[in-house]
């Protein structure tokens, strides 16, 4: 049954990556990208393909999978269905921190929007950090009530700066704030792609710490888990994963909450079984969403965000009712 | 009889208080050594030292003649078995899966779970009696059925000696004795226990020691017959019991009612 599912997502990953690349927009046929796939076509629509397409396609795998993969961590970590990298207020650090340098910056200097989201997330994640500490270390509970506190505190600087902003920057704020893969490259891809196998292999490498640590740190500790460290590393990793998703791609909601939980409803509550999988299905999805972002309205583009959060709100009300 | 555990002038809490204080503590091999005391005495908090999941602020604990600061907490787990008082499952789990965390810490980050972790899952939760529940929901479990679960979790990782929080609060007189019968029969093979209570007749039908505590403290401990009298709960909890022992069985303790000190403190 696993097996199956298993081979179901492999096939719903690579039927999403050829979607994407053939049906991507008016400016080439399906039929002509598929030329161009099997090797032929004009030299214009491989350049479509291959050149924007492609790192369009890479950039959305990764940021999906790395989104997904942040969520199932971080809910396992905190032991709370509704843990994401958006509620804990990484996202709105970065999104903050990139829509600043959108707004401040003159136009010569935006090539450092990218590393103001990385920072303003991983500024994020240390305030959190700091408003959750206790005698005994950072608990769940304060970790998420100091990133809801964060989250709270990013969306109203982020408003402020909405409000103020020059209008021929708004196009690239609203990017920022509602996700988008629009300026995708090859040179982002193979930039994040390298950044984002280190705190991906350390999530993958505490999975079983993760499935005892969804039970509670004293029941963790007493099946040998470091708590401290590992929670640690964990947060750590996730962090990063989201920093890189939103330096590059902007706030996408819901891919890391509602990814985590439909791979339960298929593989069970093993954390470590889920990880992998849940990773493999945020790409999925998150190519998916980029899809519909660029055909429902073509040739005008939705955000990917406002996408996947249309996907995700029936999805996740049908898994409350379900639940009750 | 091998020491599996002995601590010495232990003490420690939270955050800079301590709430246990300078409190020794042994247990051999196939004995059970019941801690008791009122609420708020340190009991869960000794038990948490004990297991190395709380650090001493002084005092030391060894296990099987070690100190526990040489051990890594993996390989405590694979000896020392906690079952602690509560387990939040926030995501949807089956029984099997909960009993299969117990084989983690022989496990290691990516080794999968060879025929012998599957087994020894198996007979765990064979011995508490849920050899058919393993395809439940954890969370459709009674109270009751789901301490036996997290029993048949700790006892999956084949431990030596057996740390419990209480693990009968919640429970009816039915799984209470079942629990009883579980814990009896181990430590008749071998398995030390360190057995935190409220009920005193539960722990007297199986401790072989009692260690009383009282603001942190030993207030008392040894063998049964030889601490309980009555004075001892006027003292440490402020009743009046008699203490019943009927046809060699064992002892019984029956509260009677407030003792007076508490009395008056009450109409003051």
């Amino acid at each position: 049954m696993r097996r199956a599912a298993d081979l179901i997502l492999v096939v719903v990953l690579l039927l999403a990556a050829g979607a994407t690349l053939v049906l991507g927009g008016p400016a080439a046929s399906p039929r002509e990208a598929l030329a161009a796939l099997s090797g032929g076509g004009a030299p214009e629509v491989r350049t479509i393909v291959f050149g924007l397409r492609l790192p369009r396609l890479a950039l959305a795998l990764v940021v999906g999978a790395s989104l997904a993969l942040a969520g199932a961590a971080l809910q396992a970590l905190l032991s709370n269905p509704l843990a994401d990298p958006f509620l804990l207020g990484i996202s709105g650090g970065g999104a903050a921190a990139a829509t600043a340098a959108y707004v401040v910056l003159p136009a010569a200097a935006l090539g450092v929007v990218p590393a103001a989201a990385m920072a303003g997330a991983a500024a994020a994640t240390g305030l959190v950090w700091w408003l959750a500490r206790g005698p005994l270390g950072p608990s769940p509970t304060r970790m998420i009530l100091g990133g809801v506190a964060v989250n709270a505190a990013t969306s109203a600087a982020i408003l402020t700066m909405l409000a103020l902003a020059p209008s021929p920057r708004l196009p690239g704020v609203i990017a920022v704030t509602m996700g988008s893969f629009a300026s995708a490259s090859a040179g982002q891809v193979g930039w994040l792609v390298p950044y984002v196998l280190v705190p991906a292999f350390v999530l993958l490498l505490h999975g079983r710490d993760l499935g005892l640590l969804a039970t509670g740190e004293e029941s963790a500790a007493a099946l040998g888990v470091e708590v401290g460290m590992v929670r640690r590393r964990v947060f750590l990793a996730a962090a990063a994963l989201c920093g890189g998703a939103v330096a590059f791609a902007g706030v996408i909601g819901f891919v890391g909450l509602v990814t985590p939980h439909l791979c339960r409803l298929v593989w069970g509550g093993s954390t470590r079984r889920l990880l992998p999988r849940a990773a493999l299905a945020g790409a999925a999805l998150t190519a998916l969403g980029d899809l519909v972002a660029r055909r429902a309205l073509a040739p005008a583009e939705l955000p990917v965000g406002v996408v996947t959060a249309l996907l995700g709100v029936p999805f996740f009300v049908a898994l409350l009712r379900r639940s009750a | 009889m091998t020491t599996l555990l002995h601590a010495s002038s232990l003490s420690g809490g939270y955050g800079g208080e301590e709430v246990v204080r300078g409190v020794d503590l042994s247990v051999c091999e196939g004995e059970c050594v019941a801690v008791l005391g009122p609420n708020g005495a340190g009991k869960s908090t000794l038990l948490r030292l004990l297991a190395g999941i709380l650090p001493t602020s002084s005092g030391s604990v060894e296990l099987w003649g070690k100190s526990l600061h040489s051990w890594r907490r993996r390989e405590v787990a694979c000896q020392v078995g906690f079952v602690p008082q509560i387990v939040n499952f926030a995501f949807p789990v089956t029984v099997t899966e909960v009993v299969q965390q117990g084989r983690a810490p022989h496990l290691g980050a990516w080794r999968p779970p060879s025929p012998h972790d599957h087994a020894a899952a198996a007979a765990a939760l064979a011995r508490v009696g849920l050899a058919g529940h393993g395809g439940a929901a954890i969370q459709h479990l009674s109270g009751g059925e789901r301490q036996l679960v997290l029993l048949a979790r700790t006892l999956a990782s084949e431990p030596r000696l057996l740390l419990l929080d209480e693990p009968t609060a919640a429970l009816d007189v039915r799984h209470q004795l079942e629990f009883a019968d579980i814990l009896r029969q181990l430590v008749s093979e071998g398995v030390g226990a360190v057995l935190v209570a409220h009920d005193w007749n539960f722990a007297l039908r199986l401790a072989h020691r009692l260690v009383v505590l009282h603001h942190g403290r030993v207030w008392a401990a040894g063998q049964p017959d030889q601490i309980l009298r009555p004075e001892l709960f006027g003292e440490v909890f402020g009743v009046e019991v008699e203490v019943l022992q009927r046809d060699g069985g064992p002892l019984t303790v029956l509260p009677r009612r407030l003792a007076r000190r508490r009395e008056e403190s009450l109409e003051n």
